[in-house]
């Protein structure tokens, strides 16, 4: 968002000014940040909307094991996650550093 | 709020070139570091040992106590059986004692009836003696007597004399079969 | 029109120093919380009293330690796997507590949405999890990863630098960043809903908006915890799960 501000505020104060090479920084990392996170969402939201189906499925089918598939299915789930979690730190960089 | 987003953004802006904000920090790490040693070694060496002994020990009293409760509970199986093996002996000598007094009851009563039969039977053998002699006695007095009469009577009638001798088989065989 | 002023990410994470100044041994709020994460687990250990009938704290202490043994070590491990307990409770124990400092008021930082801790406790368990294998199968342990056996010859160099890879790189690293992407995005999350109640009530939307984004406030903080304690499971299984891959690898 700061940086965001520092772009309107520029830009109302120096409107005649043409962009900055940082300026332009921060506009391509904005808009880069919000694609990195949308894309590494899709994946990981299909994958464990899919694992989680399935473990429902396993445990209905047989209570008995319902412990053991909830823990494979966490683990799963951690481990999908992951991706988009490393998109979600990509989004920090672009944005932040 | 332009004056708040100049604000922020020179906050902002100040600081974001010092710092990235994934990067750790020297001071973050070392004191984490210290924190999570320092938890180990008390967990390790200081603060699980007496937890996890009185797991243990609830987990060998229960044990014992389960044990304790299963051999009583055999105990009072094998007690109970016993029991059982008593009743039933008894029982059964109580079948056999009773079924012993029936039937000496039995048998007195056979005994007793039997006796009393006799004795009925003897009494009246006796009294239907004695009426059959009186009978005879009285039929003996009685025949002469009829006899006469009925001659007389048919003399009487007849107006001529009945010769008594051969009226005499008529008269005993009408006396000894009245019908 | 709602005023909303996001402040910048440093105000949210970036804490100042109590004392120390700019030394490696400054400490702020993040080392603070460490230290109350390892503080307060020891505390409720230490003054559990040790009876046949565990009440209060005890009844506290023993069924962590039962959740981590029946939860993380037997499903992952197996009997076996009950010499690492030490490791694997203070590890759930000091990421649970550290990230439940995001919902504790006055605090409402987990201390894991900074990149200290999770590094540092991804490094520990790197460290451990190699140390294990060594051990248990000495320099083998190293071959069977980049040359392994029962693969075919054509695909074993392909598969071992696979194996390489993601055992000896992307294991800590995931590990790591699993956690400090969670607690940090949680964080921004509940920061997020906490700024919009704040402009919903300065704008004067209170009976329009301010139920809405309370009511979700609300809700995001209960799921923050149970975020935090999944974490923190997540974090142990996979701490127990590396180390049953290096005491037993031929699967």
């Amino acid at each position: 968002m700061s940086v965001l501000a520092t772009i309107a505020t520029q830009a109302l104060e120096l409107a005649q000014e043409p962009l900055t090479a940082a300026d332009e920084k921060g506009i391509a990392g904005a808009a880069g940040a919000g694609m990195a996170y949308g894309l590494a969402a899709i994946g990981p939201g299909i994958g464990i909307g899919y694992l989680v189906g399935q473990a429902v499925q396993a445990m209905a089918r047989q209570p008995e094991s319902a412990g053991t598939v909830r823990t494979t299915m966490f683990l799963g789930i951690a481990f999908t996650e992951a991706l988009a979690l490393i998109g979600f730190v990509v989004f920090i960089l672009l944005k932040f550093a | 709020m332009l004056h708040a987003l100049l604000l922020a953004a020179e906050e902002g802006g100040a600081e974001e070139a010092a710092s990235n904000p994934i990067l750790p920090t020297m001071n973050e790490l070392f004191w984490g570091a210290i924190a999570f040693g320092v938890m180990y070694f008390l967990l390790a060496y200081v603060l699980l040992p007496p937890v996890q002994r009185a797991r243990n020990d609830r987990a060998a009293t229960i044990q014992a106590n389960k044990d304790a409760a299963e051999s009583a509970r055999a105990k009072a199986v094998s007690a109970t059986a016993e029991v059982s093996d008593q009743l039933a002996g008894v029982r059964a000598e109580t079948v056999t004692m009773l079924e012993q007094a029936r039937a000496e009851a039995e048998a007195e009563r056979q005994r007793l009836v039997s006796r009393a039969d006799r004795e009925v039977q003897a009494m009246k053998d006796l009294v239907e003696s004695e009426i059959a002699t009186e009978r005879e006695e009285a039929l003996a007095t009685m025949r002469p007597q009829v006899a006469d009469l009925a001659v007389g009577a048919a003399s009487k009638m007849t107006g001529r004399q009945v010769d008594l001798a051969a009226v005499r088989p008529l008269v005993d065989r009408y006396l000894d079969n009245p019908n | 029109m709602i005023g909303l002023e996001y402040p910048p990410i440093e105000n949210l994470v970036e804490w100042p120093n109590y004392f120390g100044g700019d030394s490696f041994w400054a400490l702020n709020k993040i080392g603070l919380i460490s230290l109350l994460a390892m503080a307060i687990p020891a505390a409720v250990f230490l003054f559990s009293k040790k009876e046949l009938v565990p009440r209060g704290m005890q009844n506290m202490a023993e069924s962590t330690v039962e959740f981590v043994e029946n939860q993380v070590i037997l499903p992952a491990i197996g009997r076996d796997g009950l010499r690492y307990l030490p490791l694997l409770l203070s590890l759930f124990l000091f990421v649970f507590i550290g990230n439940l400092f995001e919902v504790i008021p006055t605090f409402q930082m987990p201390a894991n949405a900074r990149m200290a801790n999770p590094m540092l406790l991804a490094l520990i368990v790197w460290v451990v999890f190699i140390a294990v294998g060594v051990k248990h199968h000495g320099l083998t342990y190293f071959k069977d990863i980049v040359w392994p056996p029962g693969v075919p010859v054509g695909l074993r160099w392909f598969v071992g630098l696979i194996e390489l890879i993601t055992v000896f790189f992307i294991r800590p690293f995931s590990l790591a960043v699993r956690l400090f992407a969670n607690m940090l995005a949680g964080h921004i999350l509940l920061v997020t809903f906490g700024v919009l109640c704040i402009a919903v009530f300065t704008a004067g939307l209170i009976i329009v908006l301010l139920p809405l984004t309370f009511g979700m406030l609300v809700a995001l903080t209960a799921f923050e915890i149970f975020v935090s304690f999944l974490q923190a499971f997540v974090f142990a299984l996979l701490t127990a799960v590396y180390i049953d891959s290096s005491l037993h690898p031929a699967h």
